[in-house]
């Protein structure tokens, strides 16, 4: 008994003191939310996110997502922190007319949301922390396989999500173009979609090859197409042949990056997706980050461009042999 | 064996449970047992709480209804897409629930009459009632739907939610139905011995369909307020919900293998399950602890119902 009170008072001394800390005033709470959590590529990012707050030394970091990626779980944990009383709710959407909701009546309690990552309707937020518009991203694809090839010429294909899948069908519309004035003697050929299913992508690879016995380049334009066209690739003893290129974590790709049949792995730099997204959110708390900006003072990572009402991250990597080591997630 | 004399002693632990579970909360952090905090985390529990009724019911029987969250959403599509067609909200809403309905008549049409195990009934309509809403709307998302609407899942009447009132309607109803109707006492005979049942003269075929179909249009009306609340209509809602319901059943004391049970403890369950997940959350922040938390709960419930009751079977 005597234990349990010693446990009681202490407990309640560490939620007076918690109470005390909120009323300094300069500190605040920014709750971080992923589609999902326990994933490579958002743990990278709340990493970039603590160092941010650990560099503010006035924000109180919450990193939480569902572990499932149930759109429903996220929408109660942004309730939640609404009912707590958090400052900020960043948001990565895994459903944006589901969660829409809870963070318009977040807002309406005085919350600050943003969203980071994916971007959900633009009445359930006030910014959104983007890592590259559509445009840089499709350029930076067809730039990396130009540069792969050494001489830009030849048939290149696209593995795609879905046909319908919105980011994808921006950065395929952003290669067209780029190809078009860049790089007018590649040809693409074929834009195939693999249904964000690694053995579909693994099987469109080869029957891309197939149908186009002199192809020297495969876009693999997910997280899912990218790993599965490179697979095909290496097992049908090609690589080096048809190059393979697109968007992916660099552990995904380590593998094919070593053994040649990837040359590039483009991607931005999800760390420091983190790193901006808190430094917004604590810009917005201060009220110094208004509507109507046109750069970002980002901390460590200098000023960031501010085209209406996102903020850019605006830094591109191309992961290669020599430097794909120095990233882990 | 003499603590067996007392009946509710499952309740009664698991309230004590739930109680110094609000206690220690209240002792860390006041506002989570603040009126506020509790009526505005418990829209996360209708749901839930709605499947959890008539599940009692089918578990009752030795039957189980995995099912419910895929009707659930194949109820939610139907309703935006009466919607979306131009229906009034409300009769979108209601055609959700007559298509959970249906969804849920086919159930009990297959249990009784072709005499196909429950669990294999429902594990193929889990899949295929998903399937189908994922086919009609295509994977798309419904929403917009008026406020007059979404009164269902936000409002409140005198301070608590709609979507509760509805809720403790429903399992009053079904409490009272279940422990003073001779229908629903012949549910707990079914579940004893369903073939001495159906020579003793029980209508067990007409009941079984019954039940089913009274899950399927819980599911239906779940979905309404799902929707009303999120104000999104989606194949993939619910995805995963019958297991959690299934949780509170046999967590509120009910015996999976039919003849015992009761509402009373079912509604402690859902409680249980509830003010747990959302204190893990509220207090630690890491949602991998919820799962956790949730299974040590049901394993603990299960312990607690050998060392109170006799073992029947």
């Amino acid at each position: 008994m005597r234990h349990l009170a010693v446990i009681l008072a202490v407990l309640t001394l560490a939620a007076s003191a918690a109470a005390v800390a909120a009323e300094a005033g300069a500190q605040i709470t920014v709750a971080l939310l992923p589609k999902k959590k326990g994933v490579a590529y958002f743990t990278s990012c709340a990493a970039g996110a603590e160092q941010a707050a650990k560099e503010l030394g006035n924000v109180t970091l919450i990193y939480d997502g569902p572990t499932d990626g149930s759109p429903e779980k996220a929408a109660a944990l942004i309730e939640k922190w609404t009912l707590k009383g958090v400052d900020v709710i960043a948001v990565s959407p895994n459903d944006p007319e589901v969660l829409a909701p809870a963070m318009q009546a977040a807002m309406a309690k005085g919350v600050k949301v943003i969203t980071w990552d994916a971007d959900g309707a633009a009445s359930s937020r006030s910014f959104f922390v983007n890592q590259a518009t559509g445009t840089q991203i499709g350029e930076a694809m067809v730039d990396a396989m130009a540069k792969d090839l050494g001489t830009p010429a030849g048939k290149v294909a696209i593995v795609t999500a879905t046909l319908t899948a919105a980011n994808q069908n921006a950065w395929i519309a952003a290669m067209k173009a780029h190809l078009a004035s860049a790089y007018p003697k590649m040809e693409l050929v074929a834009i195939k979609p693999c249904n964000e299913d690694q053995k579909v992508a693994f099987q469109v690879a080869q029957d891309l090859m197939k149908a186009y016995p002199d192809l020297v380049g495969i876009f693999g334009i997910s997280s899912v197409a990218f790993p599965g066209a490179a697979e095909a690739v290496k097992q049908a003893g090609r690589s080096g042949q048809v190059l393979v290129t697109g968007l992916a974590t660099p552990n995904a790709m380590k593998g094919y990056v070593k053994d040649g049949t990837v040359k590039s792995v483009v991607l931005w730099n999800t760390r420091d997706l983190g790193y901006l997204t808190v430094r917004v959110a604590r810009a917005l708390a201060d009220g110094v980050l208004i509507p109507g900006a046109t750069s970002f003072a980002a901390g460590s990572l200098g000023s960031k461009p501010v085209a209406g009402d996102a903020i850019l991250l605006n830094n591109l990597l191309v992961f290669t042999k020599a430097n794909i080591d120095q990233f882990d997630f | 064996m003499k603590l067996g004399a007392y009946r509710y002693w499952h309740e009664t632990v698991l309230a004590a449970l739930i109680a110094a579970l609000m206690i220690g909360a209240a002792v860390v952090d006041p506002r989570f047992v603040s009126w506020k905090t509790q009526i505005a985390l418990s829209s996360h529990v209708w749901e839930l709480a709605l499947l959890a009724v008539p599940m009692t019911a089918i578990i009752i029987t030795a039957g189980i209804d995995l099912s419910v969250g895929s009707a659930m959403a194949l109820s939610a599509v139907v309703l935006g897409l009466a919607y979306q067609a131009g229906a009034n909200a409300w009769l979108a809403a209601a055609c959700g629930i007559v298509a959970g309905a249906l969804c849920g008549t086919f159930n009990g049409l297959a249990v009784a009459w072709l005499r196909v195990h429950p669990l294999i009934v429902t594990l193929a309509t889990l899949a295929a009632f998903r399937g189908v809403a994922e086919g009609i709307s295509l994977g798309r998302p419904i929403s917009g739907f008026p406020a007059s609407f979404t009164v269902l899942g936000l409002g409140t009447i005198a301070g608590v939610p709609i979507a509760g009132v509805i809720v403790a309607l429903i399992a009053t109803a079904a409490g009272l139905a279940l422990a003073r109707t001779p229908s629903g006492l012949s549910l707990y005979a079914i579940g004893h011995n369903p073939a001495a049942s159906r020579f003793s003269g029980l209508p067990v075929a007409r009941l079984t369909v019954a039940l089913y179909a009274l899950s399927g249009t819980c599911a239906g009306l779940a979905a309404a307020i799902y929707v009303a609340r999120r104000n999104t209509a989606k194949a993939d809602l619910g995805t995963g919900l019958e297991l959690d319901v299934i949780t509170a059943v046999v967590l509120g004391g009910t015996s999976i293998f039919g003849g015992s049970g009761r509402i009373i403890g079912t509604v402690l369950g859902v409680l249980a399950i509830h003010e747990t997940r959302e204190f893990v959350g509220w207090h630690w922040e890491h949602e991998e602890l919820n799962a956790i938390v949730v299974g040590v709960l049901l394993i603990a419930a299960v312990l607690l119902n050998r060392l109170f009751t006799r073992p029947t079977r």
